[in-house]
This record gives structure tokens, C-alpha cells and sequence, in this order.
């Protein structure tokens, strides 16, 4: 019995022993993901802020649906789709279709309201007064960061859909009643935040330098973003007086100036000094693109970790597929691999450019191409135009984004830089400001500046309107700014696609009307705030 | 594959209708053959009650109801005891038998006159000689510790560790051999001195010991759903993993082969889908500690060392699993030693593979053929006769490539197994090792493994056994692999080597969008997991008062490193060369401490199992890759030589704590009960929740058979009923999913890499398990002299609290979140049988039938009764639905399509405008039917002739659709090689089935077709050498058998199988495109004396 009572004695203890598992045996912490919690310093601020350009680049380089770029460019007045379209796009030219299911329409607004939620987060965190890891100025210019970023997706989300739900804090819950903000306060928090950022961001330093006055890479934000921001958003909101004391404010900076001497990675190569702003390796303000204002930087994940954050579609959608060619090899002067998604309008091909305008000039729009394959028997040759090719082979198309890497010609993704903002529109901006203020001569001597730049011929005042200067864009900026975005936001989409591009052979641009100057609100959004009503826009 | 011959079949309705009519013949059989053994008994029937009766009454009783008379001495009745009898209805010989049952007398029957005898006078006649002989199972291997025994006195033996038993008996007596989980045999003894006897296995023998999860029970005193696998489908056939075994062996398990990659592990579910977020597959359990969570797979367990596989189906089985219990529990128990002298087995088998069936791409001319309509179809003009200038040469010349030829290759199958086995009454040991290679049928797979098991029981006293069982496992999936997608896509006329005899990159330039198929095989690749496994157990008896009183402790402890490296460089289109060394380790331990108590007042019996149990299991892994090397020569040996080097690592932990109780009550064995009750803590759930679960099930059972007025029925041998209610979980949530978290990323500025974080998962705290709640009603049945066994189970389960993502509003700045809200039902019938068609001396002839039928449905997704269409989920139809257009045929030349669908050309499908708007919209889309089987079955047909066995197995899964991605290769088409089966319209043919060469899908159409399919699965002929030939060569047992898997499939799919999956370029995983295999093998079990 001696032998038992030990047995059961260290059985007892076997059984306490794991009868008093502690809680924390099945409490969970997670070893490989940060939480909110954790990032309450310095460098977690830092890091967080990091992580809003990062998901700006989500946003432009998005590959999921291929057609992503054709969304902001076909249907208005400047492109349209071709035969090799994808398919996100099609509502966008065919308007009958576009609904409050449009897949294009819910992306964009999901990923600014991430990009808000993202944005919050850091402002809380950094505006909360207990916390007191940083100094106040060390705040600030977490704080102005996140401000801009802010603003500029709800300056987006104002210019796409028009009144919106405003959320200024993160949520820690699930949250399902929200209602649209009227304009005003949405434009009042546009102008507090940016207001806030222009005086808050660092200065950037004179010429070249790899870091702005505060010591941070030049490419993160600085206060000209905020002031050129704050000019468009005020054009949009009708303050055109408050948009051009912005936009002056940019070009007296003096930080600035227009690129008007070959330069750069290509200085010695084929080209003009326009187009060498657009070779990958100029396009930085600290590779000597003295227009830049704001670029958001991709590099080759072959050389650069995370260079980039998805396969951006830009150099696919825009350049010609001219591999399709027999005889045509895929090489670097012509852009590497693209499969032209869209095609520039007529209008933009044979109406726009005046002769000797250095941004129609063929190092920036590709009109002829030759057989290239040194083994083929007509090599040299013009390829002819037959067929289809002049509609998405060999159509002309624009250079600004061919890219090509030896090592990965199929070339799904793109890497070249994403210049956001450059000088160049910020006289396009006050031009804009300056005509809607009938100050018609100033604007003659504003637009004028691009123009002697690109060596066209110089307007003069009587030419003044804001179709005028929405044209000047389009030779200055096309390719690069959001055409639709532009056009919506004056109130000019219906008119000028209409006016100026509405029969294309291949797909014309069918159904589009005033309602259209709004996106819908996703529907699957209205289904899902199921504990308030969110207003849908007129018509949809 | 063309229909014409896959419709050898039958038409899928009829094959029910065959499986019906075997049973019926099977079941008139036997009738034919009870009634003869009626017949030649006495007609008349007697009703017989009698309590402590003397002898002569009861034959004055017997003669007034039968007529017979009985002769017999005054002085036979002076040792006779009196008889407790209660039998109505019964024969004459039943009668007797019982009444002179421990009586020192015989009779015998002549006429109407029953013969008297005094036993001992007839022993005293005869000559006592001494018997010896072995006693074998079924496979011709040796079996200890059978029961030999002379039939009707007290004189019994067993057989030792190698089968051989002696025994002392009169020459005109009868032995007995009896052995659990075997039929008994009788054999009279003839004045043989050597009997060799080989034991059948009984089906269901209620006898039989079954493991039920923490313990055993006799089979008739199980009150759940418990299936175990027949013994045949775990010897003798050429798997690599024991799931692939099972594949409509089991009524209500429904494996399916996905892919048959070397070494892939068949999906698996047990009594339908009844979680949609969550995993579907049962919880494995090996020799008591889990395999499942605990980071390992069945491949890690060599399918020869498998003794016995149950599977634990209702809620009053599984409940004991708590939180792991709601997909099924399979329980595997290996091999284990007998005490004597060592047994030594090998057994092994090699064969031979190849691809079961080839999808074969169009033929040179047809190739060229389609070409031309390509272009003209799409209103090009033709330059060229091939889509490609680097096609033309070989074009020019003839010159043509099989590409499927060049891809493929003679697969080859070989498992070796070797164990040793013996032991002594107090340590008995099991051994065993193996190598198993297999060889693919598509160039570069393989899949190899060694494994290495030793379990040992000690009995140290008498009160105290300990033993452990442990097994090291190295499963290897090395090699870089051919692209069969890419083999079917290219053209007969491209090139397959450069001329330096490399291989080319493009074999279509410039076609960019396939490479070389053959490209993979210029990779390194190595892929390998171990897993090695110490589970160990002490288990205390105690006596006195606490006598029925055990405690046992088990411990499990698993470490799982596995390794994954790669290289690919320039020969394989990676002009930079690019490496990646991963290696992950996780380690997992269980500790399991269990009390059981048994004690049997009179006819009552109460068994009491309780559980305090931990687990935990902690993973940790870290990837090291690189691109940018100077040349190949390194492959992934030096990834510090690389230019641009990236790593991640992860890391998590997993815990669950539980306590779990169950009692079994029996009355007399006719009245059965099983309460339990779990309580689960796991670490997955919200910080919002206690974290635990209670899961409480009951479960009765009634063996009807053993109440008297069944009790002596000829019919009925065997009848039990049995019903279970219970609540069981699933622990669904993933690690780490209550919990908020952010995410790193990175950005360049300036051209180097930042940091930064985003938010990244939306957490919710108050997330716990999805419960099911179940109803199990059974019968056992065993009739005509067990010639007919079989059960029949039907079930409901309802799960509710279901894990689904619930959809946020995105202004929120996340689109979903984890929450428990959906409902799922399940219903289903299960029947299992075996039957004995022919028995006969040395002919006999047995079937084994399973069939399965479930229902499925959403009953609700988050609780606001509506479908979700994004998802595929309708409330009230099955999980996994095909949703789409009904195709209707194919828009012919001269129709007009500009109403129903404008735009629509001749060569278009044609699809229903199923809500009769007029135009086709994706609200015309309809629910086709499911994915999953609608029923499954089995059945196996073995046949014994003297040393010769025979079985065939025929596996059919029905009433499933699946999309059939190679019906439509979009705007591919034109570029690429297409199967020859998969026709396309032209003008001039007016096909209405397939599409013409232009149609690009835009509708996004899936293609489903009905994949049901029938095959014959396993057909295995085996020959046992006899005894005596055997003997001279000192060997204990030989059997040899060929076997030959998936022979033939009767099916309406085209394609390369209805079971597998396929990729398409561009989604999904092609190294999955690996074809259904078909195999023979030869192989041979020895064992040594």
C-alpha cells in the first residue's frame, strides 16, 4: 500500500501541475505582426508615415485589372480604349454602364478611405498629449505629413464623388452608420489640413540635395506639395484668388525651375531636354529634374528591396504593341514591351499640337516605327500602317512611360518613377487661377512660359479661357495627370468629350451626361452602412 | 479523350441500379441457401420455458410438442443438471442443443428417435493424439495468440509469436480456433497430427476491439458512429499516403485527389462541408496524440505500419475532440509487438506508372488546321501556316515535336518495408522500417520517403506499464519539374532545343507568353520535411479498493523541420539568377493525463474516462533568397553571393487546454449509454471570451439481439440501434485573427528601402468557435448467419456560429472583418454491408459495399437572409455551388442574336435568358448544382480460390459539377496548342457544343460540366504459397500479389480527369497540373520464423 499512496501522491502532483495552468497559457501574442500599441515613438511614427506612400503606390501601380491607367484617360477628351482593352475601363467610354457596381469607382474609393484610416491613425496617435516620446515640433512634422495625405485623398474623394462621409479618428470597432458630409466641411478640413501641412513640411533645399531641410529624403513631403495642393483643391472650391496666391507662392519659391537644357541619364542620347525629364533616372528633383515637386519613386526589386509595391500597368497601357509586328523586336529606345490598352484620341494626334511644339516632338510621341530585327528582310523599313495596326500595333503613342529592363523584357511590371506634381503644372494651375478671374493678360504671360519652353508659338490674352488652358494641359501634361479627374473637377468632362472625342473607330464614347461629373457611391458601400442612410448621386 | 469511348459507362443513373441488383442477388442467395438448411432440419417448431427443470421433464415437453422420442438409461440422468430454458419458436435442434448444453451427455438423432449417449464412454473409445500446426491470418502471416481449443471439453491452447500451436485431442474430436477481431473455425480433426488453419477476418465481429478517442471499445458496445476501415484497404495497394486508400472504402468520407502529384495529401471530408472559412478536413490522431496542429501530415505516416484506422463520425464520437471534434476524427493506431520469439516481416512492392489518360493536344496537321480558321475567324489574314517565325523552319522541314512525349516519361512505384516484432510477456517491441520511392509520369517529380517507427510496451510491475511509441519520417519532394501546361500549349513545330543543345526559352518565339516546358529541369529545387515524433505513456493499475481504477499519463513531443530551396538561373529564363533557402521548424507537445475507472455490479457495467489535457505548438520560419548572381554556378549554396538579398521570417504559437470526461453504462450489455462532456480552452479565441467551449453529447444504444426474443433467431444474429445527440466544434479561427495588426512594408526614397508599417488586420476580440449541434441514428445488423453484416446510419448537423468575413463598409478603412455568424445544415444517409455471396470450402466469394448521400445547405450567411452572390453562397443550396449562364449551344450562322444578346457573332455561345428578359445579364446567371458529390460509393468484390485471392475494387463519386478550364483557352487560342478533343465551331461544321476560335468569354462563362465519374480503383490478385512448401525453406509465410490501380474511369469529362484540378496560365499553381496515374505493382509480404 506504501508503493500506491507514492503512485497516487505523484500522480496528485502530475494533475496540480496542470490543473494550474496559468491564463496566459492560451492568451495570444503575436510575434510577427506590430500592433497599433507598439508604434508610439519616434521611428514608429516614422515608419507609419512611410507607410502612407507606400499605399499612394498601391494606388498607381494596382495590376489586378491591368486596365487600371484607361480608367482616368478613356471616354474624356484626350483617349480611348482599343481592342486589347481589359475591361475595368469599359464603363468609362460606354457611361450606360457605369453604375453604382462599378469595380473601378469602389477600388479608388476603398483605397483613399484606407489611406484616410491610415492617415488618422498616425494623427491621433501623434496629436495624443500624453504622449510625450516626441517634442512638439517632432509632432508637427509627423503631424503635417499625415495632414497632406489626408487632404489629398479627401481632395480626390471630393473631386470623384462630391459630398462624403468624413472620418477625422480611427476606428477601433466596426462602424456602420455613416452619413455624407456636406461639401463645405469636407472642404474646410481639406484647407485646415493642408493649411497645417504648407507651414508644418519641411523646405526643400537649394539645387540637388538628396534631403530636404529637415534631413529626410527630398522625395517625402514638403510644403510646396501642400501649397499645390491647396491651389488645385481651391480651384475646385471656386477660392481662385486663395488657388493663385497658392500657386505663386510655388514659383517665387524659387526652388523650382522648368527644365530647359538637355540633362540627366540621357543628356548625350536622342532626345530633347522635354523628354529627358521622363527618362527613368531624371525624373527625381535630386537626379537634377529641377520641375519636380513631388515624385514618388519606384526602383527594381532586382536591385532594390520592395522598390516597388505592385506590377504598375502605366508603360502597358499607353505604349504601342509593336512586338505584334513581324520583324520588330522589343529594344530599349522603344520602350520596352507594351500592349496599348488605349490609344490617344485624334484630337490629341492631329489637332492639338502646334508645329515645332517640343512636347509633339518624336522623342515624346512615337509616331513611326521601323522594322527593327536586324535579321529580317525588310529590316529598316517603315512598318507600314495597315489594319488594325495603327490602332493599337503601332499607334502613335506617348514615351513617357516606356521602360525597358534587359533582364525581364516581358516586363509585366513598370519600373519608372510617378511624378505627382511638377512646376510644370503649377503654371497651369494659376493660369487656371488667373483666367476664372478674367486676369486674361496675366494668364497669357503664365501659359506663355511652358509655351516658350516647349518652343511653340505664344498666345495672347484674347485667347484666354479655361478651354484654353484645359488644352494646354493636355500638350504639357498628357500621359501624366489624371485627365478625368481634371475635367471633373472644372465641371468640363461631358462638354469637352463630347465635343472633341466622341466617335472613336473602336470604342466610341456612348451614354456619358452631366451626372456623370460624379462617380456613384458603391452600392455595395450604401448595403453595408446598414445603420444610416448614404445618399447615392443623382442619376445612379 | 473522346465521349464516344468514355460512354462505355454506364449513363450515371444506371450505375445505383447495378449496385442495387448485386445486393438483391446477393441477398436472394442467400435465402436459397438458409432455406436449405431448413429444409434438411425437422419442420415443426417448439416453445420451451422451463426454469431449473430436471431432464426428463423437459424431454416429456419436447415430445409432446415435436412427436420425437428419446432413448436413453435411468442411470444416464444421475449426473445430469437441471436447465434453465426460454426459447419460443425454435428448431428441434436448438432446442437440444441447448438442452444438452454442460451436460455429460450426446444424442443423437435418427428418424423420430432421439439417441441418448453418456459423453465420456465415446472419448474413452478413441486414441488421444498430439496436433501441432500454425494458424495464419487472411494475407498468409502468422498469428499469435489464437485460441485452439477442443471443441466441447475444457482442453485449450494458443498459438505462439510465429502461429504454431500444439494440442492433445482424440482424433475424432473437433478444434476450435478462435482469435478476436477473426471468424472462429472448426475443423474436426480427422486423425490429422497437422492442421494448418487460416483465419478470415470478421467484418464486424462484435468482439472486435475498436478505438474510440482516449480508449476502446468492444464494437457491441459502441453507442456512436464509429467506422473503421476494412484491413484490406491497408495492405496490398500501391499508396503513399493511407487517405488515398480510403478514397470509397468509407461510407461518409469522401477523399478527393485534387492532384496527383508525388506526395500530395488527398482533401478529405468527413459527412459534408460544414464550415465555409474554415478547413474541412477531420482531425488526425495518431496512437492517441494528434497529428493534426501539430504541424504534421499523414505523409508522415508509413501506411504499412498502420494496424487499424477508425473514423469517428457523430456528434457523440467526436464530441470528446471538443473544438477539433466538428469535421471527423480519423484515429490510427499502429502496429504494436506480441510477446514470444521474434517475428521478422518484410513486405515491399514495385511496379511501374503511367498517365491513366491523355488529353492529347491537336496533331500537326489539325494544329495548322485550326491556325487557318483562327485567322479566319478572327478576320486576319494569313501570311504564314504557323502563328510563329521560328515555327516555320521545322515547318518547312517536317519536322515535329510530342511535346506531351517530351514531357512525360515511365514512372516508377517502390516500397520496401521491413519490421521485427516479438517480445516477452513484460516488454514487447514493433520495429519497423521503410523506404518508399516514387518516380513521376511527368519529368523531375518525385517523391521519396524513409521512415523509421519503434513502439515498445514494458510492463515494469505488475500495477505499472510503460511504453512509447516514436517514429522519424523524411518525406522528400526534390526536384524541378516539367511544365505539363506549358507541353500542352505548344505548337508541334516549335523548337525544343537551341543549337548548343540547351533548351530554348521561347520554343515559339516570339511568342513570349510560354516558355520551354522543359525549363523547370534547369532548377534546383529541393523540398523535404521530417517529422520526428516521441509519444510516450505510463499507465497505472490500482488494486484493493480501488481496484478498476487506471491512470495513465500520455506525453507526445514533435519536431518538424522542413527545408524548401530553389534556384533558377539563366538556363531557366532567369537571366539574373535568383535563389531562396527556407527552412521552417515547428515544435509541438502534448500532454494528456487520463483516469478511467470500470467496475461491474451484477449486470451493470460503468466506465468512466476523464481527461486533463495541454498542447501546445510553436513554428518558427526563415527564408534567406537573392537575385543577381554571377553565373549558376552556385546555385542556392551561397545566396551572400547574390546582389540583392532579401529575407522575412515568421513565427507563432499555438495552445489549447482541455478537460474532458465521459461514462459508459451498460445493463446486461443490452442497454447502452455514453455521456461526455469537453471542455475546451484554445488560444485562437478573442481576448473578449473566456476562451473555453463545452461541448456535452449523449448517446444510447440498444442490442436488441441479445433480448430473448431474438435471442436464438437463425435470421437475426446481430441487431443493434443506436442514437446520439451532441455538440461538437471547430476551432476555425486562425492564429492571431482576434487580434488588430499592422503590417510592414517598404518603399524606396532615394533609392533605398524605408520601413514603414500600415494598419493591416481589423481584429475581433470576441471571436470563439463554430458549433455544431448533431442527431445520429444507427443500426448495426448482422443476419443469415452473419453471411449479411452491415450498418446504417443517418445524421443532421446543424453548425451555426460560422467564421465568415463579414463585409465592412470600406470608409472605415477596411473592407471586412472575422465574425461568427452563418448557419450550415447537413444531412446524410450512410450504409455499409458486407456480404458473403458464395462460402464455400475452397471457393468463396464476399462483397463489401459503401454508399453515401449528403445534402448540404446555407442556412444562413450574416443574418440578414440574403445570398452573397461575390461569395458563390445561397441560403439554402449547398457550400460550393456552380453560379453561372446556362449554356444552350452555340450561335449558328444566319440566327440573329441582336436581341437576346447584341454583339453576339456566329461561333458565340448561346446562353438561357433564364429570367425571360430578353437580354442575357448576370442576373441570368443560375445555380447549376455542386461541387461536391452528391453521393459517393464503393464496392469491393473479393473472391477466394484455395491460395488464390482476387479483389476488385470500384470507387463512383456522382452528381457533382466542376469547371472545365480547358474548354475555353479565351484569346489564347490562336497561340497555342489545343486538346483534340475540345472541338470549335466553324461555319461549315455548326458545332452547337463548342465555341469558335474568336469567342473571347467576356462574360467570364466557367464551363461547368458534370464531373461524376466511376472507376475501377484497385483490382489486387494475391497468392499465399502453402505451408508446406514453405516449411522446408524455414519460411513462415509468403504471400505474392500484382495490383493495379486506377484502371479504367467511366466518365462524361473531357479533360485529363474529373477529379484532379488543372491551372490555367496565369492562375493558380501549374505545378498541380499532374495527371491521374494508373499503376501496377508486384509485391510480396514474407515473415521469418
Amino acid at each position: 500500500m506504501k508503493k500506491y499512496s507514492m503512485i497516487v501522491a505523484s500522480v496528485s502532483v502530475l494533475i496540480i501541475a496542470f490543473a494550474s495552468c496559468k491564463k496566459s497559457y492560451l492568451a495570444e501574442k503575436p510575434y510577427s505582426s506590430y500592433t497599433p500599441l507598439t508604434l508610439n515613438d519616434s521611428l514608429g511614427f516614422e515608419a507609419a508615415a512611410v507607410g502612407l506612400y507606400n499605399y499612394e503606390s498601391t494606388i498607381l501601380t494596382y495590376s489586378s485589372a491591368q486596365g487600371w491607367p484607361s480608367v482616368w484617360q478613356v471616354g474624356t477628351d484626350v483617349a480611348n480604349a482599343t481592342a486589347n482593352q481589359q475591361g475595368i475601363e469599359v464603363p468609362y467610354y460606354n457611361y450606360s454602364l457605369l453604375t453604382s457596381q462599378d469595380p473601378a469607382a469602389t477600388y479608388i474609393w476603398g483605397k483613399y478611405y484606407a489611406l484616410i484610416n491610415n492617415a488618422n491613425i498616425i494623427i491621433k496617435a501623434v496629436e495624443d498629449p500624453s504622449n510625450t516620446k516626441l517634442t512638439a515640433k517632432g509632432k508637427n512634422m509627423i503631424d503635417a505629413e499625415a495632414k497632406f495625405f489626408r487632404a489629398y485623398a479627401y481632395n480626390s474623394l471630393a473631386t470623384l464623388f462630391g459630398k462624403v462621409p468624413l472620418v477625422t479618428a480611427p476606428l477601433a470597432a466596426p462602424k456602420t452608420d455613416f452619413v455624407r458630409a456636406p461639401l463645405d466641411q469636407v472642404n474646410n478640413l481639406i484647407i485646415s489640413d493642408l493649411t497645417f501641412a504648407s507651414a508644418n513640411l519641411s523646405d526643400l533645399n537649394a539645387g540637388t540635395a538628396k534631403l530636404n531641410v529637415q534631413g529626410k529624403p527630398v522625395d517625402r513631403a514638403n510644403k510646396y506639395m501642400a501649397m499645390q495642393l491647396l491651389a488645385e483643391a481651391y480651384l475646385r472650391m471656386g477660392k481662385n484668388d486663395l488657388a493663385e496666391q497658392q500657386a505663386q507662392v510655388v514659383i517665387s519659391s524659387g526652388k523650382f525651375s522648368l527644365i530647359s537644357s538637355r540633362y540627366g541619364v540621357r543628356a548625350s542620347g536622342a532626345g530633347d531636354y522635354y523628354s529627358d525629364m521622363f527618362v527613368y533616372g531624371n525624373q527625381r528633383r535630386s537626379q537634377g529634374n529641377s520641375e519636380a515637386i513631388w515624385v514618388i519613386e519606384q526602383e527594381n526589386p532586382s536591385s532594390v528591396v520592395g522598390g516597388n509595391t505592385d506590377a504598375a500597368q502605366q508603360r502597358r497601357v499607353w505604349g504601342a504593341a509593336y512586338y505584334n509586328i513581324s520583324g520588330m523586336v522589343l529594344c530599349d529606345s522603344l520602350g520596352g514591351r507594351s500592349i496599348a490598352r488605349l490609344r490617344l484620341s485624334n484630337w490629341v494626334l492631329y489637332g492639338l499640337y502646334p508645329t515645332g511644339d517640343l512636347r509633339n516632338s518624336q522623342y515624346s510621341i512615337k509616331r513611326r516605327y521601323y522594322i527593327n530585327n536586324p535579321t529580317a528582310a525588310n529590316y529598316g523599313q517603315q512598318v507600314p500602317f495597315t489594319g488594325p495596326d495603327t490602332l493599337y500595333k503601332i499607334c502613335p503613342s506617348i514615351t513617357k512611360w516606356g521602360a525597358f529592363d534587359p533582364n525581364d523584357t516581358f516586363g509585366y511590371a513598370m519600373i519608372k518613377d510617378f511624378m505627382m506634381m511638377r512646376l510644370g503644372e503649377t503654371y497651369l494651375l494659376l493660369a487656371e487661377a488667373q483666367v476664372k478671374q478674367s486676369k486674361t493678360a496675366e494668364a497669357a504671360n503664365t501659359i506663355n512660359v511652358l509655351r516658350t519652353r516647349a518652343k511653340a508659338p505664344l498666345v495672347t490674352a484674347s485667347q484666354m479661357t479655361l478651354d484654353f488652358v484645359l488644352d494646354e494641359r493636355a500638350r504639357e501634361l498628357i500621359g501624366e495627370e489624371n485627365r478625368r479627374m481634371t475635367l471633373m473637377r472644372t465641371g468640363t468632362l461631358v462638354d469637352r468629350a463630347l465635343r472633341l472625342n466622341s466617335n472613336d473607330a473602336q470604342h466610341p464614347t456612348a451614354g456619358l451626361a452631366a451626372k456623370n461629373l460624379l462617380l456613384p457611391i458603391p452600392l455595395s458601400e450604401i448595403q453595408l452602412n446598414k445603420d444610416a442612410v448614404l445618399e447615392q448621386n443623382p442619376g445612379y | 479523350m473522346k465521349i464516344s469511348t468514355f460512354n462505355i459507362g454506364m449513363p450515371k443513373l444506371c450505375i445505383p441500379q447495378k449496385l442495387l441488383l448485386v445486393v438483391k442477388i446477393t441477398v436472394l442467395l442467400f435465402f436459397v441457401a438458409v432455406m436449405h438448411v431448413s429444409a434438411s432440419s425437422y419442420a415443426q417448431n417448439i416453445n420451451l420455458s422451463a426454469t431449473n427443470a430436471p431432464l426428463k421433464k423437459l424431454f416429456k415437453e419436447i415430445r409432446k410438442q415435436s412427436g420425437y422420442n428419446f432413448i436413453y438409461t435411468e442411470g444416464m440422468m444421475k449426473d445430469t443438471r437441471p436447465v434453465n430454458i426460454h426459447v419460443s419458436n425454435a428448431s428441434i435442434d436448438v432446442i437440444l442443443d441447448k438442452v444438452f448444453h454442460d451436460q455429460p451427455l450426446s444424442y443423437t438423432i435418427s428418424n423420430n428417435t432421439i439417441v441418448i449417449k453418456e459423453k465420456d464412454n465415446q472419448q474413452t473409445s478413441n486414441a488421444i493424439i498430439t496436433i501441432t500446426g500454425t494458424v495464419k491470418d487472411e494475407k498468409g502471416e502468422p498469428l499469435p495468440g489464437v485460441t485452439v481449443a477442443v471443441e466441447g471439453i475444457a482442453n485449450a491452447t494458443s498459438t505462439d509469436y510465429n502461429g504454431k500451436y500444439t494440442i492433445k485431442a482424440d482424433g475424432k474430436q473437433t478444434l476450435v480456433f478462435s482469435f478476436i477481431g477473426y471468424k472462429t473455425v472448426k475443423r474436426p480433426i480427422n486423425n490429422e497430427s497437422l492442421i494448418n488453419i487460416s483465419l478470415e477476418p470478421a467484418a464486424r465481429d462484435l468482439t472486435e476491439v475498436v478505438v474510440v478517442g482516449y480508449g476502446t471499445q468492444k464494437r457491441s458496445d459502441i453507442t456512436g458512429a464509429v467506422a473503421s476501415v476494412p484491413k484490406s484497404r491497408l495492405s496490398e495497394l500501391p499508396v503513399t499516403n493511407v487517405l488515398q486508400a480510403l478514397e470509397g472504402a468509407v461510407a461518409g468520407v469522401t477523399i478527393t485527389n485534387t492532384s496527383s502529384v508525388p506526395g500530395a495529401v488527398p482533401g478529405s471530408i468527413v459527412r459534408g462541408q460544414n464550415s465555409i472559412s474554415a478547413g474541412t478536413g477531420p482531425y488526425v490522431v495518431v496512437d492517441g496524440i494528434p497529428l493534426s496542429k501539430t504541424g504534421g501530415s499523414l505523409n508522415d505516416i508509413n501506411p504499412n505500419d498502420i494496424a487499424s484506422m477508425e473514423i469517428l463520425k457523430d456528434a457523440s464520437a467526436v464530441a470528446i475532440y471538443g473544438t477539433n471534434g466538428s469535421n471527423g476524427v480519423i484515429l490510427i493506431t499502429t502496429k504494436r509487438g506480441n510477446s514470444g520469439k521474434p517475428v521478422i516481416r518484410y513486405s515491399g512492392y514495385a511496379g511501374i506508372e503511367n498517365l491513366a489518360h491523355i488529353l492529347e493536344p491537336r496533331d500537326p496537321a489539325s494544329f495548322i488546321q485550326k491556325y487557318a480558321d483562327y485567322l479566319s475567324q478572327t478576320g486576319q489574314t494569313q501570311t504564314s501556316p504557323v502563328p510563329n517565325s521560328s515555327e516555320l523552319p521545322n515547318y518547312k522541314a517536317g519536322k515535329t515535336i510530342d511535346w506531351v512525349k517530351e514531357a512525360t516519361q515511365q514512372g516508377v512505384m517502390q516500397d520496401h518495408n521491413l519490421s521485427v516484432s516479438g517480445g516477452s510477456p513484460d516488454v514487447k517491441y514493433f520495429i519497423s522500417g521503410d523506404y518508399m520511392k516514387q518516380k513521376g509520369v511527368v519529368k523531375g517529380y518525385q517523391y521519396n520517403r524513409v521512415s523509421i517507427r519503434s513502439n515498445l510496451d514494458v510492463n515494469v510491475t505488475n500495477f505499472l506499464t510503460v511504453g512509447m511509441s516514436s517514429f522519424l519520417s523524411n518525406n522528400n519532394y526534390d526536384g524541378g519539374r516539367a511544365n505539363l501546361l506549358f507541353a500542352t500549349a505548344m505548337s508541334p513545330y516549335g523548337n525544343l532545343y537551341n543549337a548548343d543543345g540547351t533548351y530554348t526559352i521561347y520554343p515559339m518565339a516570339p511568342e513570349l507568353l510560354y516558355t520551354n516546358p522543359l525549363l523547370g529541369l534547369t532548377t534546383d529545387q529541393v523540398n523535404r520535411s521530417v517529422n520526428l515524433n516521441g509519444n510516450g505513456y505510463a499507465e497505472i493499475k490500482f488494486g484493493g479498493v480501488l481496484k478498476g481504477l487506471k491512470y495513465r499519463v500520455n506525453a507526445g513531443y514533435t519536431y518538424l523541420p522542413t527545408r524548401v530551396d530553389s534556384y533558377s538561373g539563366r538556363l531557366a529564363n532567369t537571366p539574373l539568377g535568383s535563389a531562396s533557402a527556407a527552412s521552417s521548424e515547428t515544435t509541438a507537445y502534448t500532454i494528456e493525463n487520463l483516469l478511467y475507472y470500470n467496475r461491474d455490479i451484477g449486470k451493470h457495467h460503468f466506465d468512466f474516462t476523464g481527461l486533463y489535457s495541454a498542447q501546445r505548438r510553436r513554428y518558427f520560419t526563415s527564408t534567406a533568397s537573392a537575385t543577381g548572381f554571377v553565373n549558376d554556378e552556385l546555385s542556392f549554396n551561397n545566396i551572400g553571393a547574390g546582389a540583392t538579398q532579401t529575407s522575412s521570417s515568421y513565427s507563432d504559437r499555438y495552445a489549447l487546454n482541455s478537460q474532458m470526461a465521459r461514462v459508459n453504462y451498460s445493463y446486461n450489455s443490452r442497454y447502452l449509454f455514453t455521456v461526455t462532456a469537453r471542455r475546451d480552452g484554445s488560444s485562437v479565441f478573442g481576448a473578449n471570451t473566456t476562451k473555453y467551449g463545452v461541448f456535452p453529447s449523449a448517446a444510447l444504444g440498444w442490442n436488441i439481439s441479445q433480448e430473448n426474443f431474438l435471442k436464438d433467431s437463425k435470421i437475426v444474429n446481430n441487431l443493434k440501434l443506436r442514437a446520439s445527440y451532441g455538440k461538437t466544434g471547430n476551432e476555425a479561427v486562425g492564429i492571431y485573427q482576434t487580434i488588430t495588426t499592422d503590417g510592414a512594408v517598404r518603399s524606396p526614397f532615394n533609392g533605398v528601402s524605408t520601413i514603414g508599417v500600415q494598419a493591416s488586420n481589423l481584429g475581433n476580440a470576441n471571436l470563439h468557435w463554430e458549433t455544431t449541434v448533431g442527431t445520429n441514428l444507427g443500426a448495426d445488423f448482422s443476419l443469415f448467419n452473419s453471411r449479411i453484416n452491415g450498418s446504417v446510419d443517418a445524421y443532421k448537423t446543424r453548425t451555426y456560429g460560422l467564421l465568415l468575413q463579414r463585409g465592412l463598409p470600406l470608409i472605415t478603412g477596411y473592407s471586412k472583418v472575422w465574425d461568427n455568424i452563418g448557419k450550415v445544415a447537413n444531412k446524410g444517409i450512410e450504409v455499409t454491408l458486407g456480404t458473403k455471396n458464395i462460402d464455400g470450402r475452397d471457393f468463396r466469394w464476399e462483397s463489401n459495399i459503401v454508399y453515401a448521400i449528403n445534402r448540404n445547405k446555407i442556412v444562413d450567411l450574416y443574418g440578414d437572409g440574403k445570398d452573397d452572390i461575390g461569395n458563390r453562397w445561397f441560403i439554402g443550396k449547398p457550400i460550393s455551388v456552380i453560379y453561372d449562364y446556362k449554356m444552350t449551344g452555340v450561335w449558328q450562322t444566319g440566327e440573329d442574336a441582336s436581341k437576346q444578346d447584341p454583339g453576339a457573332k456566329p461561333g458565340d455561345l448561346k446562353f438561357a435568358d433564364t429570367n425571360g428578359d430578353g437580354k442575357i445579364t448576370a442576373d441570368d446567371r443560375v445555380i447549376q448544382g455542386q461541387t461536391t458529390p452528391k453521393w459517393t460509393g464503393g464496392i469491393t468484390n473479393t473472391f477466394h480460390y484455395k491460395q488464390f485471392n482476387l479483389s476488385i475494387f470500384i470507387q463512383t463519386a456522382q452528381g457533382m459539377l466542376k469547371n472545365n478550364a480547358d474548354l475555353n483557352y479565351a484569346d489564347e487560342s490562336g497561340r497555342r496548342n489545343t486538346p483534340a478533343a475540345i472541338e470549335y465551331w466553324t461555319p461549315s461544321n455548326g458545332n452547337n457544343s463548342f465555341q469558335s476560335l474568336s469567342y473571347t468569354n467576356t462574360r467570364g462563362y466557367g464551363y461547368p460540366r458534370d464531373a461524376s465519374y466511376t472507376r475501377i480503383k484497385d483490382v489486387t490478385f494475391s497468392y499465399v504459397v502453402p505451408q508446406v512448401l514453405l516449411d522446408k525453406a524455414h519460411i513462415n509465410g509468403l504471400t505474392f500479389y500484382v495490383s493495379g490501380r486506377n484502371l479504367h474511369t467511366f466518365t462524361k469529362w473531357i479533360g485529363w480527369d474529373p477529379e484532379n484540378n488543372y491551372s490555367t496560365r496565369g492562375s493558380g499553381d501549374w505545378t498541380n497540373n499532374y495527371p491521374t496515374t494508373r499503376t501496377f505493382v508486384f509485391g510480396a509480404n514474407i515473415s521469418l520464423k
